[in-house]
C-alpha cells in the first residue's frame, strides 16, 4: 500500500473544508473496500480524512413518514433498525445478504453506495481495465465475465455495481445528500451511478469534494410488504449474480403500485422502470411479471460466459413477484 | 519468540480407541500456537517473488539495475544466484527454482528480493526489468502431447494403460459419456509462509509448514549444492495442506536469500500468490463406456482419461497411476481397457489434493453407474450393489484386494439410514439460496443421489515408503514420562494426538511429551495418501515395542506390568528409535498395468439429499449421509472431523469450486472469486463407521481423509441429476447449469 | 480533532502515534497511516492471535472485537481506532482459566489445522452476545463469515451451543 497522509475529522464542516483543500484525498469510512483497494494498489490517494467519527450515525424518522439514515449507519444497525425492517422490509433484508456480519458491522451506509465494482480485472493491476486506467481496454468484454453486466454496459466496460443495499434504494426512490464547501445537494439514488459509456472510470455522480451526509427514504406504504431476494453461488458471504427488490400493491387483482430494482446486472443498481410500466395496471398474474421481465430484460446483452444471467434475471424476478403476491412482503 | 514450536504435552490421558482432546487444542484456541506466518526473528528481513504474468514466454532480458537501488533492499536474485541444481520436483526434476529462459505457467518464480519490510521488496520488485518474448500457450489438455513441446521429452508425463481381460468385449447394454472436472484448490487457511536462518556452520535453518520434511531436505539441499546435513528443517504450524504443500513453494527461495544476505528471511505469500504458490487438483477430461448384461452385471469398463498436469510434473505420475488403477471403481470387472495421460501445458502446475487421481475417476465412473442403472432400469444402488467388490475381488491391475471390501454393505448403510423430512417449516436458512430469502418452496424439488469410492491409502508401485519414530522413557519430577519424536508432519489431521495414544496404549505412560518434528530424526514419508496413521502410527508402535523389550530386559524378566517403572528406571532412559516399513508393492507392467501395486483400498459411501430450486438453480445439501470402513478408530472423534471435512471438500468440488483459467491465465485467485464451503452450506451428516480390521497393517487401521473426498462429489452430482432430470457431466455444477440459460 | 500527518513523497512513511485499548491495556504505538490493524496486532504488539488467511476480508481468520463488535482486522486501519477498544483471542480468558468459548471448542473439537480458530472463536463470543446463538441454523447463518477448509464445522456448531448454553 502507497504512504499517505492521514486525518481525522470529527464534524461534517471539517471534512469537507480538509477535502476542498486536498484534491488528491478521499473519505475513509468503514473501509472494507477502499483499504482492500488502496492495498491492490487500485487506489492510492494522498490523503485519506478519516471520517468515521463524523456525527452522522442517526436514523429518524422524518415529519412525512420517511426515514433519514445518517451516512455512517454501519449496516448491520440499519438492517437491525426498527424503522428500517417495519417500513422497508426489502432494505433490511438486503443488507442482511450482503457480506458477513463482521463485514456488515464496519461497513457504512456512504461506503457502501460508493463501493466500487469487484471485477476482477479492476482489481488485477497487470490487465486492460478502462475504469482503473482510461483507455486501456477491457480485458473482461472477452475474458472471465460470468460474474458481469448485461445491462447498459459499453464496449468499454461490463463491471457490476456489487452493492445489495444500493438495489433496495434504488426501488425505494431514495435520495443521497451530499455537502461540500458549496454548499448541499440531493441527487435522487437512481441517478447517482451512472453507466460506463466511454468514461467507465466516472462511476457516480459525486463531486470529488463532496461527502456524502445521509440518504432519505420517501414515505412509501407499498414498501412496507417488499422482499431483496439474491441469487448467487454460495448460501451467504458472496456477491449477487443477480438480485431483485421488489414491492408490490395489487387491487381487485390488478397491480395498483410497484416498485422493482435489480441488482448484479448493470454498473448502477437497476430499476426495473420498464417493467414496472408494464405491470402496472396489468392483472397481477404470472403471466404478466413474465411479460414485464421480458420487458425489462429487452435490451440485455450476454457475453460469453454471463448469457445465462438475463433468463435468470428474468426468473428472479416473476419469482420474487409471485412471492409478493402469494405470501406478501413480511421477511 | 522461539522459532523451535512447543512439545506438546496434554494433561488429558486416553489410549487408542478414545478421543482425548488434541494436545495443540488450547493453544490453537488462545491464538498461541504459532504458524510458520507467526514467525519472527529480530534482525529478519522480508524476502517477495517476482512472478511471470504470462502463462508461457521467453524470457529475453532480466535488469536489476533498478531494483538494486531501491532503499532498503538487501538482495536481487535470479537463476544465475541458484547455487547448486536449478530445478527440482518430487517425481521429475523438470522445474526450475527460478526461471532460466522460459516460463511455463503464470506466477512461475522469476525473481527473489529480500528487504527491510514487504513494502519496500514490493517497491523494487516494480523495479525490475523482465522482456518477454510471449509464446502461444498450450492449454488444451487432450491435445498437448501433439502439440509444441514445453519440455524436452515432449509433453506426455505419464501414460497408464490398464489391460484386464477381453479387449473386444460386447454387452447388452451399453452407456458412454464425456466427463470433466474442473480444476480444485487446497485452499488451506495459512498460505505458505516460512523463516530461513543462515547458521554458523554455513548451512541453514529452516522453519517451514510443508507435508515432508525429508523430500523438502533433500530438494533444497541440491539446489543450495549444500549436503543434507547443512539444511535443517523444523514444522512450523501448519494451517492446513490437503496436498497442496507435497511441493516446495518458497523453501529454496528463502533459505537462498538467507544464506545470500546472511540475515533470518521470512517469505509469506499472500492470498493470490497463494493461488500462484502451490499446485492444484488436476482437472480431467474422462471418456468411458460401460458394458453390462440385462440383469446389471458390469461386462466391460473402457476410459480414457486425461488429466491435465500443467506446466511441471508435480505428482501427476502418481495421479495418473491412481486415476487409471481405480478408474473402474469398487466394481468387479472381467475387462478392463484403461488409457489415462498425465500432460503438460501452460496451465497452473497441478499435483496433489486429497484423493488424487481417483477423486477425478470417481465422478466419472459413478456418473457412469447411474447412467446405467437408468438405461436398465434399475434402482442406482442395487446397480451398485450387484457388481460391488468384495475381499477376495480382483482389481483391473490384477491385484487381488485381500483385505475387508464392504462395499456393498456401506452402500446398504446409507441407503438404509431414514431420510429426512421435507422441510415444513419456512426457515429460509433450510431452503435453496439459504439466507439469500430465495425460494420460499416453491418451485423446489428433492433429489436423492448415490456413490460410492475406492481409495489407494500409502505410497504405491514399489515406493520404499517408511516412517521413523523414536520414542524416549524417562522419570522426570518423580514421574514416569514418554517422548515421542518423527519427522511426520502433522497439518491438522491429528497425528500428535494419535501418537500420544499409541504410546500410552503401548506403554501403559500416561504423560506423552511429542517433540518438534524436525530433519534431526530420520523420514516420517509425506502426510499424504492417507498414510500417516499407518506407517507413522505403526513406526510409533514399533518402536513403544523396542522400548518395552528394552525396559524387560532392565526388569530381569519380571513382568513389566508388576513393576514400578519409575523405580526401575531410576536415572536411566530408555531410548528406541525404528524405521518402520507397510509391505512392498510392485510396479505397474508399462504395457498392462498389471501388478500388485497398491498397499491398502479404502471405501466409503455417501447418499445426498438435495433440494433444488429449479427456477433459480440454486442447489440445497439437506442431507450428506456417509459409511465408510476405517479398519479401526483409534481416534473416533478425529475419524469423523476427517470424514466430515473430505466430504466438505468434495461437496465444494460438486457446486462451487474451481479455479478458471483463460489462456493458461488464472481468473479468479482470491476468495471472493474462488468460493469454498461456509458453515451453512454444511449440511448435518449421519456417518456410520465401519471397523473392519486389515490384518496387514498396524491395529488393523485403515487410512481415513480420502476416501469420503472421492464419493461425496458424485452423491451430491448424481442427487441433483434425480431432482431435475438433467445430465451434469461436469463439476462444478453452477446455477446457470441447472437452469439451462 | 484533526491530525495531519504530511506524506513525504509516497516513499519515506510518515508515521503517527496511536492510542488503544488492547485486550483491556493502554497500548500507545507509532504506526505509518497504511498499516492494517491486523499487522499492526501482529506485528507491532506481538500479538499473532488473530491470523492473515486472505488480507481481504473474505475469510474471517482476523476477526476480532473493536468496542465489543467483531470485524475483520485486515480491513481497517490502525490509526483509525484512536482511543479504542480492542479484544483479540489472546484477550479471551487464561490458560489456567479460558473463556467459555474456547473451552467449548476444545471440548467439541471445533478445529483441525486451527489456522481459522482465533477468527472463530473471536466471532462466536460476539455472536452469542448479540444473541444469534438461538439454534443451530441461526448459529451457522451468523457463523458463515468465518470459513474453515478443514470444516470442523460440526465441532464449531457443537461448540458454539454448547458455550451459549444450549444442548450440546
Amino acid at each position: 500500500m502507497r504512504t499517505f497522509a492521514y486525518l481525522s475529522a470529527d464534524d461534517v464542516a471539517t471534512a469537507v473544508q480538509a477535502i476542498s483543500t486536498e484534491p488528491g484525498a478521499k473519505f475513509l469510512g468503514g473501509g472494507t473496500n477502499l483499504v482492500d483497494l488502496m492495498r491492490e494498489g487500485v487506489e492510492h490517494p494522498d490523503t485519506v480524512i478519516d471520517i468515521t467519527r463524523l456525527p452522522l450515525t442517526g436514523v429518524e424518522e422524518l415529519p412525512d413518514g420517511g426515514v433519514r439514515i445518517g451516512a455512517l449507519v454501519r449496516n448491520s444497525d440499519l438492517a437491525g433498525d426498527r424503522l428500517i425492517r417495519g417500513r422497508y422490509p426489502m432494505l433490511s433484508q438486503a443488507l442482511l445478504t450482503g457480506a458477513s456480519a463482521q463485514l456488515r458491522n464496519m461497513a457504512t451506509v456512504g461506503g457502501n453506495v460508493l463501493q466500487r465494482t469487484r471485477c476482477a480485472y479492476f482489481y488485477d493491476g497487470t490487465a486492460a481495465c478502462n475504469k482503473r486506467e482510461p483507455g486501456a481496454g477491457c480485458d473482461a468484454i472477452g475474458g472471465f465475465n460470468r460474474n458481469h453486466a448485461i445491462l447498459g454496459t459499453s464496449e468499454d466496460c461490463i463491471a457490476t455495481h456489487p452493492s445489495d443495499m444500493c438495489v433496495a434504494l434504488a426501488a425505494l426512490d431514495a435520495v443521497v445528500e451530499v455537502e461540500s464547501v458549496r454548499g448541499k445537494r440531493r441527487i435522487p439514488l437512481v441517478d447517482f451511478h451512472l453507466l460506463p459509456g466511454g468514461t467507465p472510470q466516472v462511476e457516480t455522480a459525486l463531486e470529488a469534494d463532496e461527502l456524502i451526509t445521509a440518504v432519505e427514504l420517501p414515505p412509501s406504504p407499498l414498501a412496507a410488504t417488499s422482499r431483496y431476494r439474491k441469487v448467487r453461488d454460495r448460501a451467504s458471504y458472496a456477491f449477487a449474480l443477480v438480485s431483485v427488490a421488489a414491492a408490490l400493491e395489487v387491487a381487485d387483482g390488478t397491480v395498483t403500485g410497484v416498485r422493482l430494482a435489480l441488482g448484479g446486472v448493470a454498473a448502477k443498481p437497476w430499476r426495473a422502470y420498464e417493467a414496472e410500466r408494464v405491470l402496472l395496471g396489468a392483472p397481477a398474474t404470472e403471466e404478466s411479471f413474465r411479460l414485464a421481465a421480458e420487458a425489462e430484460l429487452a435490451p440485455a446483452v450476454g457475453r460469453s460466459q454471463n448469457e445465462f444471467k438475463i433468463e435468470l434475471a428474468k426468473r428472479a424476478v416473476v419469482a420474487t413477484l409471485r412471492q409478493l403476491l402469494t405470501e406478501g412482503g413480511a421477511a | 519468540m522461539s522459532l523451535t514450536p512447543a512439545e506438546l504435552t496434554s494433561s488429558v490421558t486416553g489410549g487408542i480407541g478414545t478421543s482425548p482432546q488434541r494436545p495443540d487444542g488450547n493453544l490453537k484456541v488462545r491464538g498461541e500456537f504459532a504458524y510458520a506466518s507467526d514467525l519472527w526473528h529480530e534482525d529478519m528481513i522480508w524476502g517477495s517473488t517476482l512472478r511471470s504474468p504470462h502463462p508461457y514466454a521467453r524470457i529475453v532480458s532480466i535488469d536489476l539495475t533498478e531494483a538494486l537501488e531501491v532503499p532498503g533492499v538487501y538482495a536481487v536474485l535470479t537463476h544465475e544466484d541458484v547455487p547448486g541444481a536449478n530445478l527440482y520436483g518430487l517425481e521429475h526434476k523438470d522445474q526450475p527454482v527460478l526461471a532460466v529462459d522460459v516460463v511455463r505457467y503464470q506466477g512461475e518464480a522469476v525473481a527473489l528480493v529480500g528487504a527491510d519490510h514487504p513494502e519496500t521488496a514490493t517497491r523494487a520488485m516494480k523495479r525490475i526489468k523482465v522482456e518477454y518474448e510471449v509464446l502461444e500457450p498450450v492449454v488444451d489438455m487432450e491435445t498437448a502431447a501433439d502439440d509444441t513441446p514445453l519440455h524436452p521429452g515432449g509433453n506426455l508425463v505419464r501414460h497408464v494403460p490398464i489391460r484386464r481381460g477381453g479387449q473386444a468385449p460386447t454387452a447388452d447394454v451399453v452407456v458412454t459419456g464425456r466427463y470433466e472436472v474442473g480444476m480444485q484448490d487446497q485452499a488451506f487457511l495459512g498460505p505458505e509462509s516460512g523463516l530461513a536462518v543462515p547458521a554458523e556452520d554455513g548451512g541453514v535453518d529452516l522453519y517451514i509448514a510443508t507435508q515432508w520434511l525429508h523430500v523438502d531436505q533433500g530438494q533444497v539441499a541440491s539446489a543450495l549444492g549444500m549436503p543434507l546435513d547443512k539444511v535443517r528443517l523444523t514444522l512450523s504450524g501448519v494451517g492446513g495442506a490437503f496436498g497442496g504443500r507435497e511441493d516446495l513453494s518458497m523453501q529454496v527461495h528463502a533459505c537462498m536469500l538467507a544464506l545470500h544476505t546472511r540475515k533470518p528471511v521470512k517469505m509469506v505469500y499472500n492470498r493470490e500468490e497463494s493461488f500462484y504458490g502451490h499446485v492444484h487438483r488436476h482437472p480431467a477430461v474422462l471418456h468411458y463406456e460401460h458394458g453390462a448384461t440385462n440383469d446389471g452385471k458390469l461386462v466391460y469398463v473402457k476410459a480414457r482419461i486425461f488429466l491435465d498436469g500443467g506446466a511441471y510434473a508435480s505428482s501427476t505420475g502418481a495421479v495418473v497411476a491412481n486415476a487409471a488403477t481405480l478408474g473402474v471403481g469398487p466394481y468387479e470387472v472381467d475387462n478392463v481397457t484403461i488409457d489415462c495421460y498425465g500432460v503438460y501445458t501452460n496451465n497452473p502446475p497441478c499435483g496433489a489434493m486429497r484423493g488424487f487421481g481417483a477423486v477425478q475417476a470417481g465422478f466419472a465412473y459413478e456418473s457412469q453407474m447411474d447412467k446405467l442403472a437408468d438405461a436398465l432400469g434399475m434402482d442406482p444402488v442395487d446397480v451398485r450393489i450387484a457388481n460391488a467388490m468384495t475381499e477376495g475381488s480382483v482389481m483391473p491391475t490384477g491385484q487381488v484386494v485381500d483385505s475387508a471390501a464392504p462395499v456393498a454393505q456401506l452402500l446398504k448403510l446409507v441407503k438404509d439410514k431414514p431420510l429426512p423430512p421435507v422441510s415444513t417449516t419456512l426457515d429460509l436458512r433450510s431452503m435453496p439460496g439459504g439466507v439469500s430469502n430465495t425460494t420460499h418452496g416453491e418451485g423446489v424439488v428433492r433429489g436423492i443421489g448415490y456413490a460410492v469410492g475406492i481409495k489407494n491409502v500409502c505410497f504405491s508401485e514399489g515406493y520404499d515408503d517408511y516412517s521413523t519414530a523414536r520414542v524416549r522413557v524417562q522419570v522426570i519430577n518423580g514421574e514416569l514420562v514418554a517422548l515421542a519424536h518423527t519427522a511426520a508432519c502433522e497439518v491438522g489431521q491429528g497425528l500428535v494426538t494419535i501418537m500420544q495414544q499409541i504410546v500410552r496404549t503401548e506403554l501403559g505412560v500416561q504423560r506423552v511429551t511429542i517433540l518438534p518434528m524436525d530433519t534431526s530424526i530420520g523420514n516420517g514419508g509425506s502426510t499424504s495418501a492417507s498414510r500417516q496413521t499407518y506407517v507413522t502410527g505403526g513406526a510409533v508402535k514399533a518402536a513403544c515395542a523396542a522400548v518395552r523389550d528394552k525396559l524387560a530386559k532392565l526388569a530381569g524378566g519380571r513382568d513389566l506390568s508388576e513393576v514400578d517403572l519409575v523405580e526401575l528406571l531410576g536415572d536411566d532412559v530408555v531410548d528406541e528409535t525404528v524405521e518402520w516399513r507397510h509391505r512392498a508393492t510392485e510396479p505397474l507392467d508399462p504395457e498392462t498395468g498389471q501388478g500388485n501395486a497398491h498397499v491398502q483400498y479404502g471405501f466409503a459411501a455417501h447418499r445426498a439429499v438435495v433440494d433444488v430450486d429449479v427456477e433459480l438453480g440454486l442447489v440445497k445439501v439437506v442431507e450428506l449421509d456417509c459409511a465408510q470402513d476405517v479398519g479401526n478408530a483409534l481416534n473416533p472423534q478425529a475419524v469423523l472431523g476427517q470424514i466430515q471435512g473430505g466430504s466438505a471438500q468434495g461437496l465444494g468440488l460438486a457446486v462451487m469450486e474451481e479455479i478458471q483459467t483463460s489462456g493458461g491465465k488464472v481468473r479468479n485467485p482470491s476468495f471472493t472469486d474462488y468460493l469454498i464451503p461456509t458453515v451453512l452450506d454444511m449440511p448435518p451428516m449421519s456417518i456410520d463407521v465401519l471397523e473392519l480390521a486389515d490384518p496387514n497393517a498396524p491395529y488393523g487401521v485403515r487410512g481415513v481423509g480420502e476416501p469420503p473426498t472421492i464419493s461425496s462429489t458424485p452423491a451430491i452430482v448424481a442427487a441433483i441429476r434425480a431432482a431435475t432430470g438433467l445430465a451434469l457431466t461436469r463439476v462444478p455444477v453452477r446455477p446457470e447449469h441447472i437452469t439451462g440459460t | 480533532m484533526i491530525e495531519v500527518v504530511p506524506s513525504e513523497g509516497g516513499v519515506v512513511p510518515a508515521a503517527v502515534e496511536v492510542g488503544l485499548v488492547v485486550n483491556g491495556e493502554a497500548r500507545r504505538l507509532v504506526v505509518e497511516p497504511r498499516v492494517t490493524l491486523l499487522d499492526a496486532l501482529r506485528e507491532r504488539l506481538g500479538l499473532t492471535g488473530a491470523k492473515k488467511g486472505c488480507d481481504h476480508g473474505e475469510c474471517g481468520a482476523c476477526t476480532v472485537l473493536v468496542d465489543d463488535r467483531r470485524i475483520y482486522s485486515c480491513t481497517t486501519l490502525a490509526v483509525m481506532q484512536e482511543g479504542r477498544r480492542v479484544t483479540t483471542v489472546e484477550g479471551l480468558g487464561t490458560p489456567e482459566s479460558p473463556h467459555p468459548v474456547q473451552a467449548a471448542f476444545v471440548e467439541h473439537d471445533g478445529m483441525q489445522c486451527g489456522m481459522c480458530t482465533p477468527g472463530q472463536v473471536v466471532s462466536a463470543v460476539a455472536l452469542i452476545a448479540e444473541g444469534h446463538a438461538g439454534s443451530e441454523d441461526e448459529i451457522r447463518e451468523w457463523m458463515s463469515g468465518n470459513l474453515c477448509r478443514c470444516a470442523a464445522y460440526p465441532g464449531i456448531v457443537a461448540a458454539v451451543r454448547a458455550a451459549a448454553g444450549g444442548a450440546s
